[in-house]
C-alpha cells in the first residue's frame, strides 16, 4: 500500500504557525481596568484569528497527523487499540461534569461509576482493593511504590532497594528512584526471561520490591513466576506488576493469582481509552488486602447502610498522587469499554491480540529472536538500521513498530498489532515490513518521502533548542 | 468461560481466524498462551457484556443520579465556558486517537499544536521554556520542587509553601519529595496574602524554593510578588509561582516579578468541569532547560529544508535516562493541552483579557451583594479577588452550605464559619439566584 | 579503524588524557562514534577537584547519555567552553578541538595505572 499524507506548503513552509497567521497585542490595565495598574501586566500578545480561520488551521494540522483511525499503529508496548466512539459521548455527559469538591451525597452517579470501575479492575487483576487516582501509568507505578514503602515502614523495616529487569520500561526505574529507592538492575537470562538465579542472588534484606512486566517487553510469559514470587516474598519483598502488557492475559491469568501484591493498570492501553497524542491516560493501582490501608486517599466505597456510595481515606494512606481524583474523563471511558465487552469480549480481545501478533510474526521476514511470544514480538532489523526501516514503513501506509528497544534485541522492532487489525491489515503491515526489508540502505536513509515532513534532523533540534515561536524570531 | 460473543472491536471473520491459526500452526488461540497451569485463571469476572445502546442508557441513568446543582465552586478547579470549536476540533480522530509523536514526520500536526501551546505559555508567563504538559497543578508544583532540588541542591533543602494551600496540592508535594532531602514548611498569610515580613524571617540560605500563588487558593490577588521574588533570589532559592491560564492574562507577568518557575492549572481553558481532571502548566528559565520534566517540542528542519517539529531533548526523560531522569512522566495530558490551545486561540488576546477582568469584577460584585445580607461578611480578606472569595457567616458554614445544596447550589466550606464562593462566566448568569438562595437560608 | 594516538593514556570507559604537566582530557574516537552526534556536553567549573574514577560530567547524543569518568585526580584549570556552543567538535576532532578539560594532576603516578594506546586498541577491537 502507498500512503501520501496531507502536506500544505506556504511560503516554503508547511502549515504556518498561529503566530504567523496573525496576532494582536492588547494593553492591559488602564482606566477601565478593575485592578490598579501595579497589580496587572502591561500587555498580552496572542494569536487573533476568526473561528473559520482556526477551524481550517486545526483541521489541516489534524490531516498532518497519523492516528489509530488512519491505519495500523503497531507500537510495541503501547497497545494502540481502536477507541470506541460511544465512550466519548458517555464521557461528555454534562451530568458527570461536576466539581471535585461536591458533597458525596450530591454526586452518587459519579461515585457509583468510580466504584464500579474499582470493582471491575479488582476482578480483572485478581486484586482486593483499587485506587483510581493516578493519572498515568508512571503515576501508578509511583503510587504503588509509595504503598510498598509505607508497608515496609509500618513493619519497622528499612529496605532501600527496588529490583528491576534490564528490559523493563524506563518509567519503572524513574518511579522507583522518585520514591527514594536505589535501583538494582537485573540482567535477562539467555531465553529472554528473568534470570531467576540472578534474582535469588540479588534479593535480600534490602529488597523492598521487584517490579515486573508479564508478559515481558518482548512478549514472553515469565514461566517461573511462581518461583520468582516465592523468592521475593521469602526475602520479605513485595512483587509489583507493571500492567502495560495486561492486554495479553485478560481472563487467562491474573497478576493477583501469580503472586503480585501491587499492580497498575494502563487503561489507555488495555481498556482502549484514546491516547490523545500523548495523554491523558489513567493508571489505577490495585493491591492485595494487606496493603489496602496504604492506598492513596480518598477511595470510594459503598455506604455501610448499603445504599449509595461515600468517599473515605484509607487508614494509613500514603496521601495524594494527584491534586484531586485523577483523570475522570479517562476513567469513564475505561468503565464504558469494560462494560461493553464483558467477560466474553475481554477474553476475546486478548485471544485476538495474541493471535494477531503471532500471525503477523509469521509473515514478516525479519528474524524474531525470542518466543513463544504473546501480544507483541521483538523482530530484529539485523544488519539494517531499525530506525531507517521504520521511516521507510511510513511510506508504505502504516505506522512502524517501536524501534531500538528493548536493548536485549539488536536493532529491535517491537511490534504489537493488538486485536483490532483484520487479516487484511496485518497482511498490509507484513507487506510494509517486507518491502522495507528489501529496500537498499540508500532508499531507507532517504525515507520517508510520502509523509508531511521528510526526514527530520533530530541533531539540529537538540543542539539548538528552539522551543517557542518567540525563539524563531530572526532565526529564518 | 464460554465465548458466545467476542469483542466488537476485534473484527475477525471465522474463515480469517482459521487461516491465521493455520499460518501460525496451531489449532486455536489457546495454544498460543504459554501460561503455566499453576497460574492459569479459569474463573469469571462476572461482567455482563452490553449492547452499545443498552450501555448508553445504563450510564446515562447512572450519571443521572448526580444532583443538578448550580456550582459556585473553585479552589483549583474552575469552570469556564468551553466553545463548541474546542470539542469539535480536538475530537477529530486524527488528534484524539494518535499516540506520542515518536515518528515526527507523520505527526507534524500534533507537534505543531503542542509547539503553539508552549509558545502561548511563553507569552503569558514571560519565561522562555514551557513544557507540553504535566498532569495537573499539584504535580506541576511537585515537579518544580524536584527541579529546585536538582539545581540548587548545594544551597538548601527547605521548601516554603503558603499557609493557605489546597491539601491535595500539599499532599502531592510531600510525596514527590519523599525520596529527597527536601522538607516542606509553611509560612503564614496576612489577611489572605503572603505575610512577606514573616516569610523574610523564615527564608534563609538553606532554602531551595519559595512557592506562592496568584491568585491565592482563596482568590485574593497578591500585591507584593516582586518582593517575594527578590527574597528568594537573595537567598539563592527558586521562586515558584502558581497561577492559571486566565489569571495570567491580567495579573502581573511572572517573569516581571522574578519567578523562576511558573506552575498551575491550564485546564481552566479547554476543559469543562471534569471532577478534578486538569492540565498542569510548567514554564521556567532557559538556564534550567536541561532539568525540565516532561516533553518538549522543538523546531528543526526536514530533508526538504522546511521547518519541522519534533520532540526534543529526550535524554532528560525516563525512556533514556531511566532512574536519573528529570521525572518519571511518560503519558501526559497532551490532548488537554491541545484543547487549551484551541480555546486560547479562539479567545484571542482581547477576549481573554475581558474574561480575566470579568473574573475580578464579578467576584467583587457578588461579594458586595453577599456582604449586604445580614449574617454574612464578604470578602473576608480586604484584598482584590479573582473569581472567588471567602465569606464569613454567623451561622455554622456547614449548615448554610447544606441548606444551599437543598436549594440547588454548591459552595465550599473552608472553616467553621467560612464559606468560599467562586464565580465565572459559566455561572455568572445565576448570581441573582444564588444571592436569593443565601437570603432564603440565612 | 579508530584513531588511538600513541602519546595518550586511556580509560576502559573511553576517556583519554595527555601526560603533560597540565593534562588534557577528552573522549576517544571510538567513544564519539558509538555515541553518534553529540548534542550536549556538561563539564565541571574551573577550580573543581577531580578524583580518579569518579564522574565529572556528561556527554549526550540524541538517544544516549554517557557519564564521563576522570582518568586522573587533580584540579580543573581549563574547560573547553567551545563545546557548549559546538558540541559537534567532540565528533569532528575528539583528540584536539574536542578536548574537554585541562587538569593539574594531583599524582603523576596515576598515569601509569591507565591503559596504553596499544592496550586500549586491543580493548576496542
Amino acid at each position: 500500500m502507498i500512503h501520501d499524507q496531507a502536506r500544505y506548503v506556504e511560503n516554503g513552509q508547511y502549515e504556518p504557525l498561529l503566530s504567523e497567521k496573525g496576532t494582536s497585542e492588547v494593553d492591559v490595565g488602564g482606566d477601565d481596568s478593575p485592578l490598579p495598574d501595579d497589580l496587572t501586566r502591561d500587555s498580552v500578545e496572542l494569536p487573533a484569528l476568526s473561528e473559520p480561520e482556526l477551524a481550517r488551521h486545526y483541521t489541516r494540522l489534524s490531516q498532518m497527523n497519523w492516528s489509530i483511525d488512519s491505519g495500523p499503529y503497531p507500537l510495541g508496548s503501547c497497545t494502540m487499540k481502536y477507541n470506541p466512539k460511544f465512550t466519548e459521548e458517555v464521557a461528555a455527559d454534562p451530568k458527570g461534569a461536576v466539581h471535585p469538591d461536591r458533597s458525596a451525597r450530591s454526586v452518587q452517579g459519579s461515585l457509583g461509576l468510580l466504584h464500579g470501575l474499582q470493582e471491575y479492575l479488582a476482578r480483572i487483576g485478581g486484586m482486593d482493593a483499587v485506587t483510581l487516582q493516578p493519572p498515568a501509568g508512571a503515576a501508578g507505578e509511583f503510587a504503588g511504590i509509595l504503598v510498598a514503602k509505607a508497608y515496609h515502614e509500618a513493619n519497622g523495616e528499612d529496605r532501600d532497594e527496588v529490583i528491576i529487569p534490564a528490559s523493563a520500561h524506563g518509567t519503572n526505574f524513574a518511579s522507583a528512584a522518585m520514591a527514594g529507592y536505589d535501583v538494582v538492575e537485573l540482567p535477562s537470562a539467555e531465553d529472554g526471561r528473568v534470570d531467576v538465579e540472578a534474582l535469588e542472588a540479588a534479593v535480600g534484606d534490602d529488597t523492598a520490591a521487584l517490579m515486573l512486566t508479564n508478559p515481558n517487553t518482548v512478549g514472553l510469559f515469565e514461566r517461573d513466576i511462581e518461583r520468582i514470587a516465592e523468592t521475593v516474598h521469602d526475602a520479605g519483598g513485595l512483587l509489583y506488576y507493571d500492567g502495560a502488557n495486561l492486554n495479553a492475559l485478560l481472563g487467562r491469568a491474573r497478576p493477583g493469582d501469580m503472586g503480585f501484591d501491587i499492580m497498575h493498570y494502563n487503561v489507555h492501553k488495555t481498556f482502549a481509552t484514546p491516547h490523545g497524542g500523548g495523554g491523558p491516560g489513567a493508571g489505577p493501582v490495585g493491591v492485595v488486602d494487606e496493603l489496602a490501608e496504604f492506598l492513596p486517599a480518598p477511595r470510594v466505597r459503598e455506604r455501610s447502610s448499603g445504599s449509595g456510595y461515600e468517599l473515605f481515606d484509607p487508614e494509613r494512606s500514603v496521601g495524594k498522587v494527584h491534586g484531586f481524583q485523577g483523570n475522570w474523563l479517562v476513567l469513564v471511558k475505561a468503565y464504558a469499554y469494560i462494560a461493553r465487552l464483558g467477560d466474553e469480549g475481554l477474553l476475546d480481545a486478548s485471544a485476538k491480540a495474541v493471535l494477531n501478533a503471532n500471525y503477523l510474526g509469521s509473515q514478516v521476514e525479519f528474524d524474531i529472536p525470542y518466543g513463544p511470544f504473546h501480544h507483541e514480538f521483538a523482530a530484529t532489523a539485523g544488519e539494517k538500521d531499525a530506525a531507517d526501516v521504520a521511516k521507510r514503513m511510513l511510506d508504505y501506509g502504516v505506522h512502524p513498530p517501536t524501534t531500538k528497544w528493548p536493548e536485549m534485541v539488536p536493532e529491535a522492532m517491537l511490534t504489537e498489532p493488538t486485536e483490532i487489525e483484520t487479516k487484511k491489515s496485518l497482511d498490509d503491515l507484513a507487506a510494509a515490513f517486507n518491502a522495507a526489508a528489501g529496500d537498499d540502505e540508500e532508499t531507507l536513509a532517504d525515507a520517508p518521502s510520502r509523509t508531511t515532513a521528510r526526514r527530520i534532523d533530530q541533531v539540529s533540534a537538540a543542539r539548538n533548542p528552539r522551543l517557542s515561536w518567540q525563539a524563531l524570531d530572526g532565526d529564518e | 468461560m464460554t465465548r458466545e460473543r467476542g469483542s466488537p472491536y476485534a473484527p475477525h471473520a471465522e474463515g480469517e481466524t482459521a487461516a491465521m491459526l493455520d499460518a501460525v500452526g496451531v489449532d486455536d488461540e489457546e495454544a498460543l498462551f504459554d501460561i503455566p497451569e499453576g497460574v492459569r485463571f479459569d474463573g469469571e469476572f462476572g461482567i455482563e457484556p452490553r449492547s452499545e445502546q443498552a450501555l448508553r442508557r445504563e450510564l446515562t441513568a447512572l450519571l443521572g443520579r448526580n444532583d443538578d446543582l448550580t456550582e459556585f465552586m473553585g479552589r483549583g478547579h474552575y469552570d469556564h465556558y468551553v466553545p463548541s470549536i474546542v470539542d469539535n476540533l480536538s475530537q477529530r480522530a486524527e488528534f484524539l486517537t494518535s499516540y506520542t509523536q515518536y515518528q515526527p514526520e507523520i505527526t507534524q500536526g500534533f507537534l505543531q499544536a503542542l509547539f503553539e501551546y508552549q509558545s502561548m505559555l511563553v507569552e503569558l508567563t514571560g519565561l522562555p521554556v514551557a513544557n507540553c504538559s504535566m498532569y495537573d497543578s499539584a504535580t506541576a508544583l511537585a515537579e518544580a520542587a524536584r527541579l529546585a532540588d536538582r539545581v540548587r541542591q548545594a544551597s538548601g533543602t527547605r521548601v516554603f509553601v503558603p499557609e493557605f494551600l489546597r491539601s491535595g496540592k500539599r499532599g502531592v508535594l510531600d510525596n514527590y519529595l519523599a525520596g529527597t532531602e527536601m522538607t516542606v514548611e509553611t509560612y503564614p498569610m496576612d489577611d489572605g496574602n503572603v505575610d512577606v515580613e514573616a516569610l523574610a524571617e523564615l527564608v534563609d540560605d538553606e532554602t531551595a524554593m519559595v512557592y506562592a500563588e496568584n491568585p491565592t487558593v482563596r482568590g485574593s490577588i497578591e500585591e507584593r510578588l516582586a518582593e517575594i521574588g527578590e527574597l528568594a533570589s537573595e537567598n539563592d532559592a527558586l521562586f515558584c509561582l502558581g497561577t492559571d491560564l486566565v489569571a495570567l492574562a491580567l495579573l502581573e507577568e511572572p517573569a516581571s516579578v522574578g519567578a523562576d518557575v511558573v506552575v498551575g492549572e491550564a485546564g481552566v481553558l479547554g476543559l469543562p468541569n471534569a471532577y478534578g481532571m486538569g492540565l498542569g502548566l510548567f514554564a521556567t528559565r532557559e538556564e534550567y532547560l536541561r532539568q525540565v520534566p516532561g516533553r518538549l517540542v522543538g523546531v528543526s528542519e526536514d530533508a526538504a529544508d522546511r521547518r519541522a517539529y519534533t520532540l526534543t531533548l529526550q535524554t532528560r526523560e525516563q525512556h533514556i535516562r531511566r532512574e536519573r531522569a528529570t521525572s518519571n512522566i511518560c503519558t501526559n495530558q497532551a490532548w488537554v493541552a491541545l484543547r487549551a490551545a484551541i480555546h486560547l486561540a479562539w479567545l484571542g488576546p482581547s477576549e481573554l483579557v475581558d474574561l480575566a477582568e470579568d473574573c475580578v469584577r464579578d467576584a467583587a460584585a457578588l461579594a458586595e451583594r453577599l456582604d449586604a445580607l445580614v449574617g454574612l461578611k464578604a470578602p473576608v480578606h480586604d484584598r482584590h479577588h479573582f473569581r472567588e472569595f471567602v465569606v464569613r457567616c454567623d451561622q455554622p458554614a456547614a449548615a448554610i452550605a447544606g441548606d444551599l445544596e437543598t436549594e440547588g447550589y454548591a459552595v465550599h466550606v473552608v472553616g467553621e464559619h467560612l464559606l468560599q464562593v467562586c464565580i465565572t462566566d459559566a455561572n455568572a448568569h445565576k448570581a441573582d439566584e444564588l444571592v436569593a438562595a443565601f437570603e432564603g437560608v440565612l | 579503524m579508530f584513531e588511538v594516538p600513541d602519546d595518550l593514556r586511556y580509560m576502559e570507559s573511553h576517556e583519554w588524557t595527555s601526560t603533560d604537566d597540565v593534562a588534557r582530557i577528552g573522549i576517544t574516537d571510538f567513544a564519539q562514534d558509538e555515541l553518534g552526534d553529540v548534542v550536549f556536553v556538561e563539564l565541571p567549573d574551573e577550580g573543581s577537584e577531580l578524583t580518579k574514577g569518579d564522574e565529572f560530567g556528561v556527554v549526550e547524543s540524541i538517544k544516549a547519555v554517557s557519564d564521563l569518568y576522570a582518568p586522573i585526580s587533580g584540579t580543573v584549570v581549563g574547560v573547553n567552553e567551545a563545546l557548549f556552543d559546538q558540541p559537534e567538535l567532540v565528533n569532528d576532532d575528539p583528540y584536539a578541538e574536542g578536548w574537554m578539560l585541562e587538569v593539574e594532576p594531583a599524582d603523576d603516578g596515576e598515569f601509569d595505572e591507565l591503559l596504553t594506546a596499544e592496550e586500549y586498541r586491543e580493548q576496542t577491537e
